[in-house]
């Protein structure tokens, strides 16, 4: 032993001077550390999605429905309820919360003696450290999802604008995955889904890659899912989750996904559709995706189905107003043969009202659906209009899909500012005319999907935007026309609607084009229905009103599509279809079980 | 290899059967001895653990690889960070996933900050298991100090939840290398204070010498590793060995000594708290300021981890920490064996030095072979 | 040559190796046939370098009706680490003991029996509790061993615990007669 080793101890007094590092709690304060992981905040962008519930590895969260909160599209009305005697503070659940609503503040302690306080919804119970602004949040680089959507190939304008072929590849089987991979499966989009699909199940048989469940998921709710996998309007996508922070799923596409990897031939295997005839019929006025829609689910239930069509063939609109580079006929026809392959007979060139009478099939059938879409142009409601040389947009590409020549010239303006409008100028492309799209609004209140917007102007289509038609002239030549267009101002609208266009009268154009398509909109025709019927159903703007499942006044009809409802779009037609089908079944005194 | 049980005759009235713990002083956490004492001398001991199974390996077969995450740093409390980087090592070995630069220096920054943390408990308790109460106070604070440090980088003092497959889960904070600099400047001060008050005080030397000696032989047949092995003179360590994480750029020396009893493992470990100051301020300096911090991840809540097995280890502070990991292409880990060094230096070690010892030591021979009862049972 | 190929070179004709896997270039897994593994280890350790035994535990493989023990061996002259599989009869597990060979295998190998049931005959305390204390459960690492429901048997829920699918909510207030599942009645 040596001396030092005894006397080196005695060094400790030294420190006796130091400052202790004991915190006087509770007398003072200690607040935890900006990033600290304390107790939960929620903010009001929660939109229920569940996704936090769905990652706690500690069951320590409940969705539950908050007084005073309503479910709408996008939101599905519940809150996170917090369990905190089984939250360990991991943050996991702020990682992977889409609208970045939810947070940690760096409170931290909280002394009450109701335990069951440690159960609460954050964000909308009154808890002490609502009003906090530190504590753990997401770093912006960090992440536990995919936030960009895979990119799908396509035709470059210049190589889209020279023809027909479809612009749209879809995705490889790898790309699908991988965009499949993104979807949370939270199923908030499932309402907002007119047919209400099964989109979190389908999405997931593609990551699978289980393309028979798919195709049985799709065809529980939607027998045009080829068609609807490439010219959806994507309601669903609006309130994807994924939107929050980035990039919506690509629904539409992987439901292309699906069938684009299952053959035509296999489709009855797969679906299993054996059909029985029960004994009764149902007629169908009109097979565009509304009639066949309902046409497929009533010969599922065993109903003998005959579908009476004033053309020559079946899609409807599908098939003569959307252009085949969007979606290509054999892709409409594999739908719509799968239908008849089931026993569907189609009547084509049977106008209802000229060639066979409403009555009629009313006395044949056990009920009667209709779905006859809105095929009537709208007019301009200008000076001029009847000019020769002004064509309505659903014309042309009726005539397009006719393979007729539409004549349209080669310097054409283009009315309107929707689909139909977009559908007329990117033909118009691609039959070699330069084009200029005339709209009232801002090309943001542009009804069109905003892929098309973008795409016809990058065919080289002008976008003329707060432009509003005043009259139609002759010009020089009888080959032409002139129209004569103002600009216009927006002005907020006092009622709290959305900004309306005014003409500015001192700012008029003129401008002489080989032709005017006019795409502004278009109305029904059901004069064949008698009038002492028509007396009994509800109308609404030359629409039908229809009542539960789809029933009109007149008990035996059955309506939808277009002609009967306001979002006169495929999906719609073709949740139509199907909800009158369970209504017919439920009228002919089937079960609900449709 | 195996030593039998002496056969001992209770009813003879020589001896004592004595149960110290599960409270007890000689280790993080809990576990009981079982000591059949001759007088004050023992002559078998038993070690009894399971009072920390809480069951993380059959868990984490249970939950999805990122709900994993959460729970691993459980496995080691006073060292829950190597749990972190292993499991997140051993998932991205798997998917392949790369964890990038700025993440690798960030989280060779945490595992050393952890193991100063660690081995300044450890320093109290091996200062207090032979009376010294004033060492375990003040290192105890400065332990304090690094959880501050991790506190206001993690979110959390204990369970940081940090680093997670594919990176670290956040920048360092504004000004964290100032401030951490500040603290290794105190525990470096400290550490020079309970080197006169501990290393050179007669008393610790008088009981710590000799005491638990570990032959060269034993290593191997019992697996021991990190001080306790280098301890026994070999030059052993993972970091330079089989270099994981920035090591291969870092400047640090490999402390081993001869004697392998309690006194010299304790020198080992005091000695590279030093070498731990000193690669933590070439990370400080070192660690990039820019980019990313995390690999692109897939959606993790429904992450398929390819089919495969693989073995990832580290050098903690007690030894050899892996993690072996079992996949079978689902979104669920088939298996994970969590390699903590307390499981035969607790166990079989303990066992075979504590005879011989006296009552009074027993405490202080634990704390010299530093083990944490909640690896051995995970 | 990699130290698998070395390995298998050497060991090849004597022993039944198979599913050999070189997943790094410090660390490869094979199998052996149980009844040569015990044999295999031994030389493994006193000719081939293999001394440390980093642990040793099982892998349940509930649907092949096997378990899978992994004896993992580090070298530390050559920093190679090897992963020796031995197949077990899930139903019938046992296997021969290495407490004599590894100081610390007796505990992997009592942790074992109790955790998945595998005997070890002649292994030292080896039907001691090792962390499970009055057990009455079957061995709670196999896979059959569900330990939510275990849990939910053995202890109580907190009241007003209860959660709703966010789809099924809005679905039930949003549109309940547009499904297939839609109520009864109301025609
Ligand atoms: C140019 C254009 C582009 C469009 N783009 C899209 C798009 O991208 N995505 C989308 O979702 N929707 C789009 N739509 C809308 C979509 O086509 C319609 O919403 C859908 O076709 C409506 O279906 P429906 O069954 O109600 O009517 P329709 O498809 O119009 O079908 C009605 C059918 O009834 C027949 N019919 C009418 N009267 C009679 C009668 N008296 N007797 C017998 N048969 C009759 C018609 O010939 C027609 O075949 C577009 C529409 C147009 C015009
Ligand atoms: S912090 Fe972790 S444990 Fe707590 S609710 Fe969120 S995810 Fe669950």
């Amino acid at each position: 032993m040596s001396l030092k080793d005894l006397i080196s101890p005695f060094y400790v007094w030294q420190r006796a001077f130091e400052k202790p590092y004991t915190q006087k709690r509770p007398i003072e304060d200690r607040p935890g550390a900006p990033r600290y992981r304390g107790f939960h905040m929620n903010s009001e962008d929660c939109i229920g999605c569940g996704t936090c519930e769905s990652i706690c590895q500690n069951r320590a969260i409940d969705m539950v429905p908050v007084e005073g909160l309503e479910q709408r599209p996008g939101d599905s009305g519940l809150r996170p309820r917090f369990d905190y005697g089984r939250c360990c503070w991991c943050a996991l659940c702020v990682d992977i919360c889409t609208t970045r609503s939810l947070h940690l503040s760096n409170h931290y302690a909280w002394v009450t003696e109701d335990p069951d306080a440690f159960h609460f919804t954050a964000g909308t119970d009154p808890m002490p450290w609502n009003e906090n602004s530190l504590g753990y949040r997401r770093d912006d680089d960090y992440h536990l999802l995919v936030h960009d959507r895979i990119e799908m190939e396509m035709l470059g304008p210049d190589e889209s604008v020279r023809g027909f072929d479809e612009v749209m590849k879809g995705y490889t089987e790898e790309q699908a995955v991988l965009e499949a991979d993104r979807c949370v499966e939270c199923g908030i989009c499932v309402a907002t889904c007119p047919a209400h699909m099964s989109v979190p199940d389908y999405i997931r048989s593609v990551r699978k890659r289980d393309y028979e469940t798919g195709l049985r998921l799709l065809y529980e709710t939607n027998p045009f899912s080829s068609t609807c996998g490439r010219i959806c309007t994507h309601r669903c996508e609006t309130v994807c989750v994924m939107g929050y922070q980035g990039d919506p799923i690509a629904i539409r596409f992987l439901k292309r996904a699906i069938v684009d990897r299952v053959p035509a031939e296999r489709y009855r295997e797969i679906l299993g559709d054996d059909v029985s005839d029960n004994g009764r019929t149902v007629g169908v006025i009109g097979a565009g995706p509304g009639g066949m829609s309902a046409a497929y689910y009533l010969r599922r239930l065993g109903y003998g189905v005959t579908v009476y069509e004033a053309q020559a063939r079946a899609g409807g609109m599908l098939r003569y107003g959307v252009p085949s580079y969007r979606l290509p006929d054999d892709q409409l026809d594999k739908d719509i043969d799968y239908i008849r392959s089931l026993g569907v007979e189609v009547r084509f060139n049977t106008l209802v009202g000229r060639d066979v009478t409403f009555q009629s099939l009313l006395d044949t059938h056990d009920a009667v659906f209709l779905a006859v879409g809105l095929n009537q142009p709208s007019a301009l409601r200008i000076n001029g209009e009847e000019h020769p040389r002004v064509l309505s947009g659903l014309k042309v590409l009726d005539d397009v899909a006719n393979g007729l020549d539409p004549g349209i010239g080669r310097k054409v303006a283009v009315i309107g500012g929707g689909n139909v409008a977009m559908d007329a100028a990117r033909v118009s492309r691609r039959m070699g005319a330069e084009v200029t799209v005339l709209y009232r609004r801002r090309i943001e209140d542009m009804p069109a999907d905003p892929d098309e917007i973008h795409e016809s102007q990058a065919e080289g289509c002008t976008l003329v935007a707060q432009a509003i038609p005043v009259e139609i002239k002759p010009a020089a030549s009888e080959a032409q026309v002139t129209i004569v267009w103002g600009e216009a101002e927006m002005v907020a609208d006092d009622k709290g609607g959305r900004p309306r266009p005014v003409l500015q009268e001192d700012r008029m154009h003129e401008e002489t084009y080989d032709c005017v398509i006019a795409a502004i909109g278009q109305g029904g025709q059901i004069d064949f229905i008698p009038s002492d019927y028509r007396e009994q159903i509800e109308f609404k703007w030359n629409k039908f009103v229809p009542g539960d499942y789809q029933q009109t006044g007149l008990a035996k009809l059955f309506v939808g599509g277009d002609i009967a409802n306001s979002r006169a779009d495929a999906i719609s037609a073709i949740e139509d279809g199907h909800h009158a089908a369970r209504g017919i079944h439920r009228f002919l005194g089937g079960s609900a079980d449709a | 290899m195996f030593e039998p049980t002496p056969q001992v005759d209770l009813s003879s009235g020589k001896y004592l059967k004595l149960w110290q713990g599960p409270q007890h002083p000689g280790i993080t956490g809990n576990m009981a001895l079982e000591l059949t004492t001759m007088g004050d001398e023992i002559v078998d001991c038993k070690t009894h653990v399971g009072y920390l199974h809480r069951g993380f390996e059959k868990l984490m077969e249970r939950r999805t690889f990122i709900q994993n995450f959460p729970i691993v740093c459980r496995i080691a409390v006073p060292e829950p960070t190597f749990n972190e980087y292993l499991y997140a090592a051993v998932v991205e070995e798997l998917t392949g996933i790369e964890s990038p630069e700025r993440a690798e220096w960030i989280r060779t920054l945490n595992l050393e900050l952890m193991r100063l943390a660690s081995y300044l408990m450890w320093l109290g308790g091996i200062g207090a298991a032979f009376g010294q109460g004033t060492v375990y106070q003040w290192t105890v604070t400065h332990r304090d100090y690094i959880l501050d440090l991790f506190e206001e980088m993690t979110g959390a003092r204990v369970y940081h939840m940090y680093i997670v497959p594919g990176g670290v889960r956040g920048r360092l904070p504004e000004g964290f290398e100032e401030r951490c600099n500040d603290v290794l400047n105190r525990v470096e001060k400290l550490l020079f204070d309970v080197e006169k008050v501990l290393f050179n005080n007669f008393v610790f030397k008088k009981r710590t010498k000799g005491l638990g000696v570990i032959a060269p032989e034993m290593v191997d047949q019992y697996g021991i590793t990190g001080p306790n092995q280098r301890a026994a003179g070999f030059v052993r360590d993972l970091r330079r060995d089989a270099p994981y994480l920035v090591y291969d750029q870092l400047e640090f020396d490999v402390i081993t000594a001869t004697e392998s009893d309690a006194y010299a493992r304790s020198w080992v470990r005091y000695q590279e708290m030093h070498q731990g100051i000193r690669m933590l301020r070439q990370c400080l300096e070192r660690t990039p300021r820019e980019g990313p911090f995390q690999a692109r991840m897939p959606n993790v809540l429904h992450w398929e981890v390819p089919a495969g097995e693989t073995y990832v280890k580290a050098e903690c502070t007690r030894g050899e920490y892996g993690y072996y990991m079992v996949t079978d292409g689902s979104e669920y880990v088939r298996r994970v064996h969590v390699r903590g060094p307390s499981y035969t230096h607790a166990i079989a070690l303990m066992e075979k030095l504590a005879v011989g010892t006296n009552i009074a030591d027993t405490a202080g021979l634990m704390v010299s072979l530093h083990t944490y009862p909640p690896e051995i049972e995970r | 040559m990699s130290t698998a190929t070395d390995l298998l070179e050497r060991f090849g004709t004597n022993y039944r190796i198979s599913e050999v896997n070189e997943q790094k270039a410090d660390l490869t897994f094979f199998k052996v046939p149980k009844d040569q593994a015990v044999r295999l280890l031994r030389e493994l350790r006193d000719d081939a370098g293999y001394t440390h035994l980093a642990f040793l535990t099982n892998i349940d493989y509930i649907e092949r009706g096997i378990f899978t023990l992994n004896y993992m061996l580090h070298n530390y002259d050559t920093r190679h680490t090897l992963g020796m599989h031995v197949d077990l009869d899930r139903d019938n597990a046992e296997m021969e003991s290495i407490h004599n060979m590894w100081a610390q295998a007796a505990t992997y190998q009592r942790e074992l029996r109790e955790m998945y049931g595998i005997r070890f005959p002649g292994s030292p305390r080896l039907d001691d509790d090792f962390c499970l204390e009055g057990w009455d459960q079957i061995p709670p690492m196999r896979k059959e061993f569900d330990t939510a429901a275990f849990s939910l048997a053995r202890f109580y829920s907190r009241d007003g615990r209860g959660t709703e699918d966010p789809r099924e909510h809005m679905k039930q207030q949003l549109y309940p007669t547009h499904t297939d599942d839609a109520p009864e009645g109301g025609n």
